[in-house]
């Protein structure tokens, strides 16, 4: 029910980073362009004017210059002095018609104070107001005039003194209403080649805002357009090799994240190869994950295979066991019972009890070295062989020492076991018992005794070498008698801190619970071992059997133990 | 768990130190494996363990065996908890204790 609701989440999100990311970029484009094309435009428009200044001036120069020929620079005080009139009117009307001719708007040759080039007085003067739509009023022969204006008095003295072939007055970005215009100066000079006076003409230069209106426009337009085009382009190209890409990878990273299953690689998504091996990296992560599921899979199979193979192993093991209690509800002579609580899964430890024949109960109660499987296939068959002997009516010596025989036969392992086997003669309370490397039982030999163990000298483990021999302990049972028997688990059982619970707290805690049934017995020896242990991990097999000897109906005798050691079977192991 | 070796020509002492379990028996074991090829006489020095389970015994059962094949052996420094283990299980009759 989730999976329709998180593709949907995530395509939303991807959509919004790709928005902005196009968005970014093509944005970031135009700007540069835009800024681009103002820098270019800008520059052009400088250096244009640069240049249509240089050439027009250099244009009027000539012009200005051709005009000086009109005039005969050795009589102009003449002109002013009011002699030679008839060659100062043929030049004046030479002039006019020049001004008109090259179309300017005034032209006039002036004859500059040179104490200070603060005023002049006038020569000759054409004005022709239609070129610029002026209204100059043209200055007589002799017009004084003051010169406030820097700019003029410092180019008139460097034509005068410093022998300049022309300067020039641009007048373009006016503010006072005039129109935009150049004023060139030149020298007009006499027969000695001395300046005798300046020959100006003024000039508009409206061709130059014509040319540059044009130029400006044509530069924004095409900016414009390449900017358009550009980010048109950046944009099919982003979709393309970077968004379309990336979107195609984030799908199939989300589909495998759902689904775990390898499809087609996604192999060449992009020429970007950054793109590229990421493309890749989502490819071989999806191969090495699906490989490591596949592994994982395989091992939790096989794992899951393993605890249901222990736990039918467990069941078996345990119901090799007597396990069904009250053991032997017709008898009333005795009573017996018995658990085993293994640390792994299956255990080492084991216990016995039956009937060898309608007098003989066998008991039996055994470790294996290790645990876990290895120890419950040995305990198995170490079991089934100490019952086949058993069930030949032998002593337990005996029993023993064929079991001892039979296993080391066939023991590459070097595994051993220790096993404690009684036979209760069940008319008489008679208890034969060997002890192949076993605890110590502990014992409460009549009815009003305490639990004490029963120390005999003990032979060797089974399992461990051959040829030993066992011997037998012989314990009188009154009525009211119980045998407790155990294994190492028991006072061994460590604490948190490492101390054991010891033989000790065991048979204390037997004490207490001395009068209770064998069941009863078992569950107080747990509670102490609970109780002392904590919440340490249960480290070893826990098995404990309990024999109560009630009598073979006859009236309670006096507690007599004898525990004799029999001579018979005395070969010890070297 | 630690096993402190010490190897003398033909000679090999082990001193072992903390508790011989289920859990360190293999220690020890893979030791032995590796260590015992060429030695004639083992010495185990108990002085120092302070707890021995049958997995344990297990270990020194089967040294004592490849030991009476090629030379000796011996368990010297047992405290009380280790000798009531080794009479309990019979290892006292089989081991060389002094």
């Amino acid at each position: 029910m989730q999976n329709p609701i998180q593709p949907q989440a995530e395509e939303k999100g991807g959509t919004r980073i790709r928005r902005s990311l196009a968005f970014n970029i093509i944005g970031a484009i135009i700007l540069l362009l835009l800024l681009f094309g103002l820098i270019s435009g800008v520059i052009g428009f400088v250096s244009f004017t640069a240049a249509f200044k240089k050439e027009y001036a250099e244009t009027t120069w000539h012009m200005a210059d051709t005009a000086t020929l009109l005039v005969n620079g050795d009589h102009l005080d003449a002109y002013l002095a009011g002699e030679e009139e008839e060659e100062y009117q043929k030049t004046r009307e030479y002039l006019d018609s020049y001004c008109r001719r090259i179309y300017v708007s005034l032209i006039y040759v002036i004859e500059v104070d040179r104490s200070d080039y603060g005023r002049f007085v006038s020569v000759f003067n054409s004005v022709y107001n239609d070129v610029d739509d002026t209204e100059y009023k043209e200055w007589e022969l002799g017009h004084p005039r003051d010169t406030t204006n820097d700019e003029y008095r410092r180019k008139y003295r460097a034509i005068y003194e410093e022998g300049a072939p022309y300067e020039t007055v641009y007048r373009i970005n006016t503010t006072d209403g005039q129109h935009p215009h150049i004023t060139t100066m030149v020298p007009v000079k006499d027969s000695a080649g001395e300046v005798a006076a300046i020959l100006c003409m003024q000039r508009p230069v409206r061709e130059l805002e014509d040319a540059r209106r044009p130029y400006v426009v044509k530069i924004a337009i095409s900016t414009l357009l390449l900017a358009l085009l550009s980010s048109a382009a950046a944009a099919v190209y982003i979709r393309r090799q970077f968004v379309g890409p990336i979107q195609q990878i984030s799908a199939e990273a989300t589909r495998f994240a759902r689904e775990n299953t390898v499809l087609e690689p996604l192999g060449e998504v992009s020429r970007l190869h950054e793109i590229s091996r990421l493309a890749a990296s989502i490819d071989t992560m999806e191969s090495d994950m699906a490989e490591s599921i596949r592994n994982l899979t395989a091992i939790t199979a096989e794992k899951e295979r393993i605890v249901t193979e222990l736990s039918l192993a467990q069941k078996i093991q345990a119901a090799m066991m007597p396990h069904v209690f009250p053991a032997f509800p017709d008898r009333h002579e005795f009573d017996v019972y018995a658990a085993m609580d293994p640390a792994k899964e299956v255990g080492g430890d084991f216990f016995d009890f039956f009937l060898v024949d309608d007098d003989h109960l066998c008991l039996a109660v055994a470790d294996v070295s290790g645990k876990g499987i290895p120890a419950a296939l040995f305990m198995m068959a170490s079991k089934i062989i100490l019952q086949s002997c058993a069930m030949l009516g032998q002593s337990p010596a005996e029993i023993l020492t064929k079991t001892n025989e039979a296993i080391c036969s066939n023991n590459q392992e070097e595994m051993f076991i220790t096993v404690w086997l009684g036979i209760l003669e069940i008319s008489t309370g008679r208890l034969r018992a060997a002890n192949a490397g076993h605890e110590y039982p502990a014992l409460k030999a009549s009815a009003d005794g305490r639990f004490a163990l029963i120390k005999g000298k003990h032979g060797f483990v089974i399992g461990g070498m051959e040829g030993i021999r066992y011997r037998e302990v012989d314990v009188q049972l009154e009525p009211g008698a119980k045998l407790f028997l155990y294994t190492d688990g028991v006072p061994e059982a460590t604490d948190a801190s490492g101390a054991m619970f010891g033989t000790a707290r065991m048979t204390d805690a037997l004490n207490e619970a001395a009068d209770g049934s064998p069941e009863e017995i078992l569950t107080a020896v747990r509670r102490a071992v609970d109780g002392f242990v904590r919440d340490a991990e249960q480290f070893d097999d826990l098995t404990m059997l309990c024999l109560a000897y009630n009598g073979a109906g006859e009236p309670p005798a006096a507690a007599e133990i004898h525990q004799t050691e029999k001579t018979e079977k005395e070969e010890d192991p070297a | 768990m630690t096993i402190n070796k010490q190897k003398e020509g033909t000679s090999l002492t082990l001193a072992l130190e903390g508790r011989l379990d289920t859990i360190t028996a293999p220690e020890l074991e893979a030791v032995l494996k590796e260590e015992l090829e060429d030695v004639e006489a083992l010495t185990f020095d108990f002085t120092a363990l302070e707890y021995i389970s049958s997995a344990g015994l297990r270990v020194l059962l089967s040294a004592q065996k490849q030991m009476n094949r090629q030379g000796t052996m011996k368990v010297t420094g047992v405290g009380e908890v280790i000798m009531e283990i080794f009479e309990v299980t019979g290892f006292s009759d089989i081991l060389t204790i002094e």
